[in-house]
């Protein structure tokens, strides 16, 4: 059979057994070892496990159990609390401060703890009911806090980013500085919108300030510097070309379940089980979807399909921003039901040659992709942040928090037609850091 | 995380060979968090001895490989268990729940099937290393069924956590992919 028919065959089985409700990377066993059986023979299932282990065999790999290690922690501690309080003393005089310290406190903490559910619940918690006390819209509300916790899989260090690197072989220190700048750009239009439309609800005086003193502004700090120095430290040792990111995360990972434990006092045995319980949980979920990505991408590469597919793009006369365009709703597509890592290794291996081929820069696309996975944490039908948010505001409906997530999914898309034109927003930074 | 069941553990009522599973599997999660951790500890420890002590290090890099290695596969069945293995519930949640049953059935059948693949040519796989004495080409050059072993074992225990899954389904000790709410009835 033509690899291309063959291709799209396996694109209709996999959405076939993935919407059966088998779990992800059991799926994409099944469809490769289907495949392989049927036209490469009963022999190749022989060589899954083999592939399997040495898809994993990669130091690389380690990064992730490590930077979620480090999250868990974080997000374990009251450090959500602390560090929303700490923006929220010293962002007071700006106008509208209450939702920019919100917004800040999402962005900030999402990085630091990889995890968008946390963030939602740990800065929704008190973000959300202080806003509605204020006057602040139930949208605004509830909207900003679930954008705000998306930001954290385009920040650095971002897990999300980690698994695109290692799907795609491009540098994980570059990955990590191109998410910073379109990372800022989301923020700064996240408050944008959240002013404008508190200003044009005509409900200005929410916008004015509570004031706190000196002693308010300086004693909230030492609560909250600790984690911020370790990752800033984390960072350091990469681009400073000390350690691998593997390695200091290794680090980080150690330092901050040491803080977690004596700032924060997690002495209990049980607490500490549960932060590592959940880290296990996330790092194995992921890794078994590594492992099994793998096995597909070689049953894909074993039949032609791959190299078929970078053909036929070759030979199709399209712009490439058609091409690009199509990429993304198909991505847009797929990450209204899965999440960002199961997107990111199912099609990088289709993907990345049709990138590669039309001539974008894989780095550039890691950003566009991952603002567009983004959307698909705030979207329906299975935006976890829109449940989160539900959960810890059972009084907003849920209609109510997808009209406040809309505008803010808008903004996503301005962000990727801005890349569009800007590439440099992503590209500027880890060129001047590690050179061209 | 998106797609991510937000279904509740797996529950085993009061079938003793669930008992036996659920616990055999916990056991695995414990062995599993504690590898990570060792390799978290064994990654420090070699950025001790090469920055602090200027020392080499020769075997800690491919150890901790295969720590997580073996800490991914042992944990599968825990996972399994905990219902983290992230799926796309978007069907079942829209079938009514007879049907949502039989369809239950049918991917805990079809997981069973591929994990045994999986297993019996994990265990083949380690079978030969340990035969024939396969050693890795590194300086430290371990004998490879060692790590090789977590294919047989990960994905062995992963089957029986699969077989307890769709035992406790068709005995209606559990609430097919979980989900206790929902769906037309």
């Amino acid at each position: 059979m033509d690899p291309l028919t063959l291709g799209g065959l396996v694109a209709l089985g996999t959405i076939l057994i993935l919407f059966s409700g088998v779990s992800v990377a059991i799926g994409l066993l099944i469809v490769s070892a289907l495949f392989l059986m049927i036209f490469d023979g009963m022999r190749s299932l022989e060589l899954m496990p083999e592939i399997f282990f040495g898809k994993l065999d990669n130091f690389a790999l380690l990064s992730i159990p490590m930077f979620i290690i480090m999250g868990a922690s974080i997000a374990s501690t009251r450090a959500g609390a602390d560090l929303y309080e700490a923006l929220e003393r010293w962002l007071t005089r700006v106008p509208g401060g209450l939702v920019i310290s919100n917004l800040g406190a999402c962005a900030l903490f999402s990085a630091m703890s990889g995890s968008s559910p946390a963030t939602c619940a740990a800065i929704g918690k008190m973000g959300i009911p202080e806003m509605r006390k204020r006057g602040y819209s139930d949208e605004v509300a509830a909207g900003s806090i679930a954008a705000g916790g998306t930001l954290g899989i385009l920040i650095p260090p971002s897990v999300t980013m980690i698994v695109y690197g290692i799907a795609t072989e491009t540098s994980i220190g570059r990955l990590f500085l191109a998410g910073v700048f379109p990372g800022l750009l989301l923020v700064g239009l996240f408050m944008a919108w959240s002013l404008y439309s508190t200003w044009r609800s005509g409900n200005t005086e929410v916008l004015t300030k509570t004031v706190y003193t000196w002693k308010q502004k300086l004693e909230i700090l030492p609560r909250v510097l600790p984690f911020i120095a370790i990752i800033i430290g984390v960072l350091y040792a990469m681009y400073g070309g000390i350690a691998t990111p593997s390695e200091t995360a290794a680090v980080g990972a150690l330092l901050c379940l040491l803080i977690a434990i004596v700032i924060y006092k997690l002495w209990s045995p049980v607490k500490l089980w549960e932060v590592l319980r959940d880290s296990t949980k996330e790092s194995v979920m992921i890794l078994f979807i590594i492992g099994a990505a793998g096995v597909f991408s070689y049953m894909l590469s074993s039949l032609f399909i791959t190299q078929a597919i970078a053909e036929w793009i070759g030979t199709l006369d399209v712009n490439r921003w058609v091409l690009m365009f199509a990429v993304n709703v198909f991505l847009l597509v797929a990450g209204f039901f899965l999440p960002p890592v199961a997107v990111i290794l199912m099609a990088a291996p289709i993907l990345l040659p049709i990138i590669t081929t039309a001539g974008f820069d894989p780095i550039w696309f890691a950003v566009v992709l991952t603002i567009n996975m983004e959307i698909g944490l705030i979207s329906p039908p299975v935006g976890l942040n829109l449940y989160v948010i539900n959960g810890i505001a059972p009084d907003i409906k849920l209609k109510t928090i997808l009209a406040g997530s809309l505008p803010f999914v808008a903004c996503m898309v301005i962000a990727i037609v801005l890349l569009c034109f800007f590439p440099g927003i992503a590209t500027w930074l880890p060129n001047a850091v590690m050179g061209v | 995380m998106a797609g991510q069941s937000t279904a509740a553990v797996a529950r085993t009522g009061d079938n003793l060979f669930l008992k036996a599973v659920a616990a055999l599997s916990t056991l695995a999660g414990w062995i599993s968090a504690a590898m990570i951790l060792a390799a978290v500890a064994l990654t420090c420890q070699m950025i001790f001895v090469r920055f602090v002590l200027n020392g080499s290090t020769v075997w800690q890099t491919e150890a901790v490989i295969y720590l997580a290695v073996g800490a991914t596969l042992i944990g599968l069945p825990y996972v399994q268990r905990l219902r983290g293995h992230v799926n796309v519930d978007l069907i079942p949640l829209m079938l009514p729940r007879t049907v949502r049953r039989y369809a239950a059935i049918f991917t805990l059948s079809i997981s069973i099937a591929i994990i045994c693949v999986m297993f019996f040519y994990g265990y083949e796989y380690w079978h030969f290393a340990w035969e024939r004495g396969w050693r890795s080409d590194t300086v430290w050059g371990p004998k490879l069924w060692v790590p090789y072993l977590a294919l047989p074992l990960g994905f062995g225990l992963l089957l029986l956590q699969l077989v307890a899954d769709l035992i406790a389904v068709i005995l209606r000790i559990d609430a097919p992919f979980g989900l206790e709410e929902g769906g037309p009835s």
